[in-house]
């Protein structure tokens, strides 16, 4: 006799099915309790605030009473605004900075400090402790080591080297942006030696030996070995690195406030006086758009080129 | 508004920036709002460091609690520069103290067009304050003939002088643009900076110097007719002005140099003037709270003087009237009454401010007609005198105007952010007037510009 195997093996398979389904439903709704607390705050805090932002960038809201919608002019004013270039620009100037120098004096750092054994501890901590620092006092330590008359400056002076004398370096419209980029680089480069220097000690040993077994030297092993080996760890510096750099907004604001003269002006700093000093809450809302659109766009490239196989 | 920049505040102001909406919100729910009922009245005061706060809760809350059987007053201190952030963001959510305090009538009147703001006219008329406040006082707390606000913290730029210095060389406070002139050569000729000066730590901080150079040169009838629209802040009389300081700061005396200038802090020019590194200092009277402190370590001594007139038909003795804040009801407190008596008690009694400003200098200065005599005998005799010269000129409508005080928001930022592009040499003088009047119209034309009192003219 033929067995109707749908039908036979059906009460069957569903008396397996049901228990799984059930343990699978009540699986998730337990992941959803869970999921729960953060879900109300991340729309409380984070949704909420962030929807608000796109209604308001479309009026003119100037922060209290009423707001009347103004359509696209925000933005298309963003456009003609020469001071919001100039502040993306020095944005720009930023990122060019923070991507290099910190990034350089990282991988060294992690490359001398994963050939010594003694004392690696001592200075992993020392590379550390400006990050633990708050920015306040970092800036305000800087302030005073930088000032023209009372500062390192003047002192080298008194020992013969006049150089650095009367050199206003937060003052100077030439100066005032690399200034406060070392500040704060001061403040992040241990940071990134630690990561570093972490992705050195994975890489695979062997590979070192196979190198130099095929005669590489010190700068090819390098390229050839520690970089590869590190790759996803220099991506995500990258990453963090040009989004921290378009959202930059602590130091600048601490040390010159984007000053002298807009010559330190980034959009953060940009974007905090149109809506507290200017009080046109609905441009700077425009403005904050504007930035997180160029970091989503850092994102998605991201995200791009590890869908092309990319190993980052 | 600057009363409050004279410090390094910007250094607290980043962190703060940094934590945001949640430290606002958790501050606001700590403080109450204006939902509080039963009698009780909640104050966001500006007062900063534990002994005038203290000073504040001891001489000035318990007895007004015990002066007003019923009413609890709930005192907050917040940051005086993020005091309008921590306002507006309350009001944003029809909360925030009873009586709220602003930066200045231009800031008040953006609260009043909002309708946040409560009527004053019938505690006026209750504890007779148009016969008490100075007359100009009370004009510019009313919008379209109604009572909104009562102006506080009154202040005016001087210019501040080493006098051992000055004694030691022989010399006087000039009293015209020459002796001042020659005053700064002779002093930059012996290696002392004139003028003690820097925006290192507040870069706002510029708006001092053309205030004072458009109210010393311009004059304030000029300004008053710029204000009120007669005529464009891009008239000669305002660039030469500007061309003037900008003259005066390439040539040192501002700072020891445009790049220090930028860079200068307020502690380390407050030092210089105190060691006689620098030989003067123009800055507003809340100066006065602290500059003896820069004085201790040298043992100079110093002293005030008006700052001269740079143009012959500018008034010798006039004094920029500046406000450090407006006090108004919430139209939304539940206990009108009881604000409106504290702002009385606050404000409107002689013998108490005098008490209160002797105690802690400048925080207290109410609008009340002054002479010497009303002071306590333990106030310093400089600082009484200011008051009392600063109540009476302006009392005599012999007042000037300051930017953040009569120049709507946008056109004091104008002024911070435009005129530090005129000392790097990015633009002229003139550009920088033209650009001002472009702005000041546009807001004028959205009526933004607070009340502009009248001075009593030549």
């Amino acid at each position: 006799m033929e067995v109707d195997r749908t039908t036979a093996e059906a009460p069957h398979g569903a008396a397996k099915r049901a228990p799984g389904r059930r343990l699978r439903r009540k699986r998730l709704i337990t992941a959803w309790l869970f999921m729960l607390p953060l879900i109300v705050v991340n729309v409380l805090v984070i949704l909420g605030p962030s929807v608000a932002t796109v209604y308001f960038s479309f009026t003119d809201w100037s922060g209290i009473g009423s707001a009347d919608w103004v359509g696209l002019q925000n933005y298309t004013e963003i456009v003609a605004d020469a001071d919001f270039w100039l502040a993306l620009m020095h944005n720009l100037i930023w990122t060019a900075i923070f991507l290099t120098v910190p990034v350089g004096m990282g991988l060294l750092g992690a490359f001398l400090l994963s050939q010594i054994t003694r004392f690696q501890m001592v200075f992993r901590v020392l590379y550390f402790i400006p990050y633990v620092i708050a920015s306040v006092v970092n800036a305000a330590l800087w302030q005073n080591i930088l000032d023209p008359t009372r500062g390192i400056g003047s002192v080298l002076a008194t020992v013969g080297i006049p150089y650095l004398d009367g050199v206003s370096f937060f003052g100077s419209e030439r100066l005032a942006l690399p200034a406060v980029a070392f500040v704060e680089n001061w403040h992040w480069w241990g940071f990134v030696v630690l990561l570093f220097l972490t992705a050195l000690q994975s890489v695979d040993k062997e590979l070192y030996e196979a190198a130099k077994m095929d005669g590489a030297n010190r700068w090819q092993q390098f390229i050839n070995v520690t970089i590869p080996g590190i790759r996803a760890t220099l991506v995500f510096v990258v990453l963090i690195t040009i989004i921290g750099s378009l959202l930059v907004f602590d130091y600048i604001y601490i040390i010159t406030q984007g000053g002298p003269a807009g010559a330190s002006e980034v959009v953060g700093t940009l974007m905090y006086k149109e809506a507290f000093a200017r009080f046109e809450a609905g441009y700077a809302a425009a403005m904050g758009l504007g930035l997180s659109f160029m970091s989503g766009l850092v994102i998605l490239v991201f995200l791009y080129l590890r869908r092309r196989g990319w190993e980052i | 508004m600057h009363a409050k920049i004279s410090r390094r505040q910007f250094l607290e102001k980043g962190g703060r920036a940094a934590l945001g909406v949640g430290f606002a919100g958790s501050l606001l729910a700590g403080c109450g709002g204006g939902g509080s009922g039963g009698g009780q009245v909640t104050y966001w005061s500006n007062l900063e460091g534990s002994g005038p706060q203290a000073y504040f809760k001891k001489s000035i809350e318990k007895p007004f609690e015990k002066a007003n059987k019923g009413t609890d007053l709930k005192v907050t201190f917040q940051p005086p520069d993020e005091m309008d952030r921590l306002v507006r963001t309350a009001l944003q959510g029809s909360e925030g103290p009873d009586i709220i305090m602003t930066p200045g009538p231009a800031y008040a009147q953006e609260y009043i067009d909002a309708n946040l703001f409560a009527e004053l006219d019938e505690y006026s008329k209750e504890y007779g304050w148009d016969d008490m406040l100075l007359g100009w006082a009370i004009d510019l707390g009313r919008y379209e003939d109604k009572l909104y606000a009562i102006p506080y913290q009154l202040q005016t730029m001087l210019l501040y002088y080493n006098k051992t210095v000055f004694e030691d060389k022989g010399m006087l406070p000039p009293k015209d643009r020459d002796e001042l002139e020659a005053m700064a050569e002779e002093l930059q000729g012996q290696g002392i900076t004139p003028f003690a000066a820097g925006i290192g730590d507040d870069p706002a901080a510029i708006e001092w110097y053309p205030t004072v150079f458009w109210n010393h040169y311009s004059g304030p009838d000029a300004l008053y007719q710029a204000l009120t629209g007669e005529i464009p802040f891009s008239d000669p009389v305002f660039v030469d002005a500007i061309e003037l300081f900008n003259n005066y700061v390439q040539k040192g005396w501002f700072g020891g140099s445009q790049e220090k200038f930028f860079s200068n802090g307020f502690d380390a020019l407050h030092a210089d003037l105190g060691d006689g590194k620098a030989g003067t200092n123009v800055e507003g009277s809340w100066f006065l709270s602290n500059i003896e402190d820069f004085f201790k370590e040298s043992g100079d001594t110093w002293d005030w003087a008006p700052l001269p007139p740079l143009r012959s038909g500018v008034p010798a003795e006039l004094y920029e009237l500046g406000i450090g804040s407006t006090l108004s009801v919430n139209a939304s407190a539940e206990d009108t009454e009881g604000a409106a008596a504290f702002i009385d008690y606050l404000v409107a009694d002689k013998k108490r401010a005098a008490e209160w400003m002797a105690a802690v200098p400048s925080a207290f200065n109410a609008p009340l007609p002054f002479t010497e005599s009303d002071f306590p005998s333990s106030m310093d005799e400089r600082v009484a005198r200011q008051l009392s010269a600063l109540s009476q000129a302006t009392n005599e409508g012999n007042f000037g105007y300051t930017a953040w005080t009569f120049w709507p928001a946008k056109s004091d930022l104008y002024i911070q952010e435009e005129m530090q592009k005129v000392l790097t040499g990015d633009i002229t003088a003139a550009e920088f007037c033209e650009g001002l009047d472009e702005e000041f119209t546009k807001e004028r034309k959205e009526g933004a510009v607070p009340k502009i009192i009248k001075p009593a003219g030549p």
